[in-house]
């Protein structure tokens, strides 16, 4: 491959878009510079206007293989990640069987060979993620596995995850803590107040996230061990994750999803349960401080906690539906049409939070577009449009409130390596 | 316009809730005449699908149903394919190719009636769901409130008990307030959310709720025991030393001619005592007659968009 990006936006994770063109040949970018002299032979792709920055890295997905593969699969999973100019993923381990074994990450990992970006998996703390027993963190970790969760619940039993955080942090894992206080959560279908009252269904307090939070929190801070905390919800859980680390050096970090940014419970209007999800949408107070949080750092990553569930699952009555928001095919893009487009912030903010960081976290190298680099990225046109018809989504589920709705800002080109995975 | 469905209270204006009780004053005169049918309904199917045990909002629905000459099939959802493990959106696929007009759906879930309407042109008449809305109960209990007072801007109800888990609570507070009947709520701290309105009293205490209230009427909810995984009151005898209406506080109650509503069924010894159901001034027999009048205003008003 020997391709020339003319006249684009270069985004890094820290400075604003800088003018210049990008010549790539054989899975590596060449040179980086404005006007440079299109070079023999190669392919030249006019994207003036556009932007052009590293591949997305999204360190929270639901892929359902195995056990749930009418909601996704491994491939369809990556093929919505590239969709949406995302290069490498994360899954979570609560499929069925659990991912809590090596002889489970294999199967999860020969079957991630089919797809075009690297697909990595986390491992459970405890076996079938029952908050029982340890699950067999010394075969996860030869198997390629470093963040161990219980993601989609928490370990019930403090003392079995001070132990396991003993444990794995002398294998070098971190652990990463879906928060929520089993009691007190509930039924877990949405945020307690107002709009569960008035819907007659009983709410998750945000109190069931800040409570399990400060109890990892301490424990991480007590074992020594890193922890990363997924899909923060709250403010109050984001300010204690801040405190943690910054008053008592911590070794602790935060994600917040781009749903928990955009959508407050009233959203749910009648019963809609593309609004359904886990941790609930909170307040519009909540965005706000997490917009905040976003910006000032609070956060380490973006992640969508990808959670796809079929048109049949999500047409049953709110209660009964199934928790979960798709997110692989629309982050970007809704994150620039409600977010940068509105100057709330800026590229610069998207690649270190949603590119350098995620990969930092998970040990791998962050994308650049730079000279001498390995080819990672993708093309933006924030004069493009997106509309996310389920023929357009490439996930197996479409279960998203951006379902048929137009956004701005299109991903036009996606490129791994010496391959385009995506060009439109 | 005619409206499909009727699912709850909110979505009506003050202007159809008062269409929906002028139309049930015909509909309870009939009650005292010898034939006691009208042909409204003649050829029209009307198929009742109770998740819940019901037994007074069952037989009200078909009493009111067979009035208004329907025919009329109760659906056995306890010996049915759904406990075989077939979701309701199945089950009503089934249903529809029985061709009802009309389906009166209980369900234990919020808002499975709304999505049931959405999936079949037969009107669905919502008779509870969840802890949501039972507007049948509403729509009744603001036709026995009228009766008493006439103009009912300005007259209070004070709702009394489980306000959490009462589907009834929702809706009835909701159409009294439409009406511009004042409510306010008096339970105990862990069932009174203080989510619930910003606009609605919330009082914990029995005599200052009755003193600084002032209520025509006291409203009293049944403590839903099915619906409480974890104990949110130590006792029943706890709950009706404070907030029951035990010999005392009906003495009290109609020396200042205070209505009591119920919406049944009673528990007695814990929300009321005996007496309360020889008291002059208990509306819950007119309640329950009032129950089948209001349900066929529903029936009749509503437009299934069936062929």
């Amino acid at each position: 491959m020997n391709l020339f990006l003319k006249g684009g936006e270069v985004a890094s994770e820290n400075t604003a878009p800088v003018r210049a063109d990008v010549w790539i040949e054989n899975g590596r970018i060449k040179a980086v510079g404005a006007d440079l002299a299109e070079p023999e032979g190669a392919r030249v792709v006019d994207v003036s206007g556009k932007i052009v920055m590293p591949g997305m890295f999204d360190a929270h997905v639901h892929f359902r293989e195995p056990g749930g593969e009418q909601k996704e699969t491994i491939l369809d999973g990556s093929e919505a990640a590239i969709n949406g100019g995302i290069t490498g993923v994360v899954m979570m381990p609560n499929t069925s069987p659990s991912i809590d074994s090596a002889t489970v990450v294999k199967r999860v990992l020969d079957a991630a060979k089919e797809c075009r970006i690297p697909v990595l998996t986390s491992g459970c703390i405890t076996v079938g993620r029952e908050g029982h027993e340890m699950a067999g963190i010394d075969g996860m970790k030869k198997a390629g596995v470093l963040m161990l969760t219980d993601d989609g619940d928490a370990v019930p039993d403090a003392a079995l995850l001070k132990r396991a955080m003993e444990y794995g942090s002398e294998f070098g894992m971190f652990f990463a803590s879906h928060c929520e206080e089993p009691q007190l959560a509930g039924p877990r279908a949405l945020n307690e107040g107002a709009v569960s009252y008035r819907l007659g269904i009983e709410g998750t307090p945000a109190l069931a996230e800040e409570i399990s939070m400060s109890r990892d929190l301490a424990l991480a801070h007590a074992t020594g061990a890193t922890l990363h905390i997924q899909h923060v919800s709250t403010a109050i859980g984001m300010e204690q994750i801040k405190w943690w680390r910054d008053e008592r050096g911590a070794k602790v970090s935060g994600e917040v999803s781009p749903h928990h940014l955009m959508f407050t419970d009233e959203d749910i209007g009648d019963y809609d349960t593309h609004y359904k999800m886990n941790p609930p949408l909170r307040t519009a107070e909540d965005n706000i401080a997490l917009l905040e949080g976003l910006k000032n750092g609070a956060f380490r990553i973006i992640a969508t906690d990808h959670a796809p569930h079929t048109e049949f699952e999500k047409s049953r009555a709110f209660e009964d539906a199934p928790n979960g928001i798709s997110g692989l095919d629309t982050a970007l893009v809704s994150l620039f049409d409600r977010f940068i487009d509105k100057g709330e912030f800026g590229w610069d903010l998207i690649v270190k939070r949603y590119s350098a960081e995620p990969r930092r976290m998970m040990e791998l190298e962050a994308a650049e577009v730079a000279e001498g680099k390995s080819v990672d990225l993708i093309v933006f046109d924030p004069n493009g449009e997106t509309t996310f018809t389920k023929e357009f989504m490439k996930s197996k589920s479409s279960n998203t409130p951006f379902l048929n709705k137009t956004l701005k800002g299109s991903v036009d080109m996606v490129m791994l390596r010496d391959e385009v995975l995506l060009e439109r | 316009m005619a409206r499909k469905d009727f699912l709850d209270i909110v979505s009506l204006d003050r202007e159809e809730i008062i269409q929906l009780l002028d139309q049930a004053e015909p509909f309870k005169d009939l009650f005292t005449r010898s034939v006691k049918k009208v042909p409204a309904l003649k050829g029209k199917a009307v198929l009742m699908l109770f998740y819940e045990p019901s037994t007074r909002t069952l037989s009200s629905f078909e009493v009111a149903a067979k009035r208004l000459s329907a025919d009329v099939t109760t659906f056995d959802v306890p010996s049915s394919s759904v406990t075989k493990g077939e979701s309701v959106r199945d089950t009503i696929d089934t249903l529809q190719a029985m061709r009802a007009d009309y389906i009166v759906v209980r369900h234990g879930l919020s808002g499975q009636p709304a999505a049931i309407a959405r999936q079949t042109g037969a009107s669905v008449i919502n008779a509870g769901d969840g802890a949501h809305a039972h507007p049948t109960q509403a729509l009744l209990d603001a036709f026995t409130l009228r009766e008493k007072f006439p103009e009912m801007e300005g007259k209070r109800v004070l709702i009394t008990g489980d306000i959490l888990h009462s589907r009834v609570a929702r809706s009835t507070s909701t159409i009294l307030r439409k009406l511009g009947v004042k409510v306010a709520f008096l339970g105990p701290g862990s069932l009174v959310p203080k989510t619930a309105s910003p606009d609605i009293p919330r009082f914990t205490n029995y005599d200052q709720a009755i003193s600084e209230f002032g209520p025509d009427a006291v409203y009293l909810l049944r403590i839903q025991k099915e619906r409480m995984a974890a104990p949110f009151f130590p006792s029943d005898r706890e709950y009706h030393n404070l907030y029951g209406i035990t010999d005392e506080r009906l003495r009290q109650l109609a020396g200042e001619g205070t209505y009591i509503m119920h919406p049944g069924p009673i528990n007695r010894g814990v929300e009321l005592c005996d007496a309360v159901l020889d008291y002059d001034r208990c509306l819950i027999s007119q309640q329950v007659e009032n129950g089948i009048a209001a349900r066929m205003s529903v029936l009749y008003g509503l437009k299934p968009q069936t062929s």
